[in-house]
């Protein structure tokens, strides 16, 4: 399995997180995509994939991660909080500040 | 940077006179205090008791010499000074939840309060009365006004919400003023017209500012962004997502830089660049003290780990300048287009005076434009 995959699956992800819906059915699928996606990355790789994002991008993971220790799976956490670490040193406390006032959740 | 300890609690507001020798401070209780400056040392020297609640807003007119408190007792006090005494005048705001926010006009023949009854309060003399009256701009706030400036025609007026919203209202008063020209914001304003509306944040506005045009806007939101607002833009949003704490206040110190600050203890620069249209985060301004770096020992290294699953020797005890958040900014010297000195005081109870020439000297990289 080569990183490339990972990393494109989790542009592809990130790009089409759906922002503005209120489905709850889609946006529970958007959720799990996105668990599996960062689940499926190796400790070395998650920089990278991090720093590849803008802004905006950033911000978006981090609602996806808190999302992800909300509803925990097998070993989950662990590599949630590995993501955090990286997300965190990128995007600051503001974008954790953003998680917690966002009006649309993820 | 010089920096006083008035107090063990956080100074609610703060409010210079003209002449920079006197601050007028809230000591988070129901007074308002006078200190001055003699020589190196501040003394208090008037004791204002009136207010029968927290006083949250004080402001000191510089030409008349007056001063505007207001409290959550849902009042409002205009002070003036009789001789080596402050007498107040009780000015009824009409509202039923605590005022949070006051500010007098440039021309200081009126005074605007922000409360907690959705509204905002603008006040004026009624000559005849003899008599402070107020008018009330309501719709469509739809949660308390926290922060409030004026535009440098006496007219306009902008208003942070905890609605999430910065908005700019005309205040305009026919028995106190003429008809105002147009601005870029707009050519009519009779009293309570809406003439901005922003739309971005997802918190609390709590700190605003008109650039000294007046053509800008900015104002600092508990989401932890700030924005920009420019009238000959067509009145286009420009807003920064940070990477730190909320911000509480923020000022112009040129017309295309800010300094800001709040629950990182710290004052931060901010650029406005106005060919993109964009804001950028320009350094923080404390510049710590180079503490001694000691090295850990094999328990702290053990105990790090456990309490915060981190191994790394920042160490946890804060190096700024104030110790707690900073609450409220003010321009001392310069004006908001060549400020040379801003003031902050904070919850740690100090009041720090910031001189722009020393930090640009000691920080190499600050670039104030």
């Amino acid at each position: 399995r080569r990183t490339g995959e990972a990393l494109r699956a989790f542009h592809t992800a990130i790009r089409s997180s759906p922002g503005n819906s209120r489905n709850p059915a889609m946006k529970e699928q958007a959720q799990g995509t996105m668990l599996k996606v960062l689940t499926s990355f190796k400790s070395s790789e998650i920089e990278q994939a991090v720093n590849s994002l803008d802004r905006n991008g950033v911000d978006l993971l981090m609602k996806y991660i808190y999302k992800g220790f909300e509803k925990p799976t097998e070993n989950s956490s662990a590599i949630l909080l590995q993501w955090h670490e990286k997300a965190l040193a990128v995007g600051g406390l503001g974008s954790i500040v953003r998680v917690l006032t966002a009006r649309k959740t993820v | 940077m010089a920096y006083h300890s008035f107090l063990l609690e956080p100074i609610s507001c703060h409010a210079w006179n003209k002449d920079r020798t006197q601050i007028a401070l809230c000591p988070n209780n129901h007074e308002v205090h006078i200190y001055r400056k003699d020589g190196a040392k501040w003394n208090k020297i008037h004791e204002l008791k009136e207010h029968n609640g927290q006083v949250t807003g004080i402001d000191w007119a510089p030409e008349s010499n007056r001063l505007v408190t207001c409290g959550t007792d849902r009042n409002a006090y205009v002070w003036t000074l009789k001789g080596s005494v402050w007498k107040p005048t009780l000015v009824i705001l009409r509202i039923n939840r605590a005022a949070r926010c006051v500010k007098w006009s440039p021309k200081e023949n009126k005074f605007a309060v922000g409360s907690g009854s959705r509204l905002i309060s603008i006040c004026y003399f009624e000559q005849e009365n003899d008599w402070w009256v107020c008018k009330h701009i309501k719709k469509p706030i739809r949660s308390t006004v926290l922060s409030l400036d004026w535009h440098p025609n006496n007219v306009l007026l902008a208003a942070g919400s905890c609605d999430f919203k910065c908005r700019i209202f005309s205040a305009y008063i026919k028995e106190v003023e003429e008809r105002p020209s147009p601005t870029p914001w707009g050519s009519k304003m009779p009293f309570g017209e809406l003439m901005f509306e922003s739309s971005n944040s997802c918190g609390w506005v709590h700190s605003i500012c008109f650039s000294a045009s007046g053509s800008r806007v900015a104002w600092v939101s508990h989401d932890s962004t700030l924005c920009l607002a420019d009238a000959s833009k067509k009145m286009a949003v420009a807003s920064l997502c940070t990477e730190t704490l909320p911000l509480l206040a923020v000022t112009f110190i040129t017309e295309s830089s800010l300094v800001a600050a709040g629950h990182d203890c710290c004052p931060m620069l901010f650029t406005y660049e106005e060919s993109q249209g964009t804001l950028t985060f320009g350094g923080k301004l404390d510049v710590p003290k180079q503490s001694s770096q000691r090295g850990l020992t094999a328990r702290e290294r053990f105990q790090n780990l456990d309490k915060k699953a981190s191994s790394d020797t920042a160490n946890a005890t804060l190096d700024t300048l104030h110790k707690n958040s900073i609450s409220q900014i003010s321009v001392l010297t310069g004006g908001k287009d060549k400020c040379s000195q801003f003031c902050t005081t904070g919850m740690d109870g100090g009041m720090s005076i910031w001189d722009v020439k020393s930090l640009e000297s000691v920080l190499k990289d600050l670039k104030i434009k």
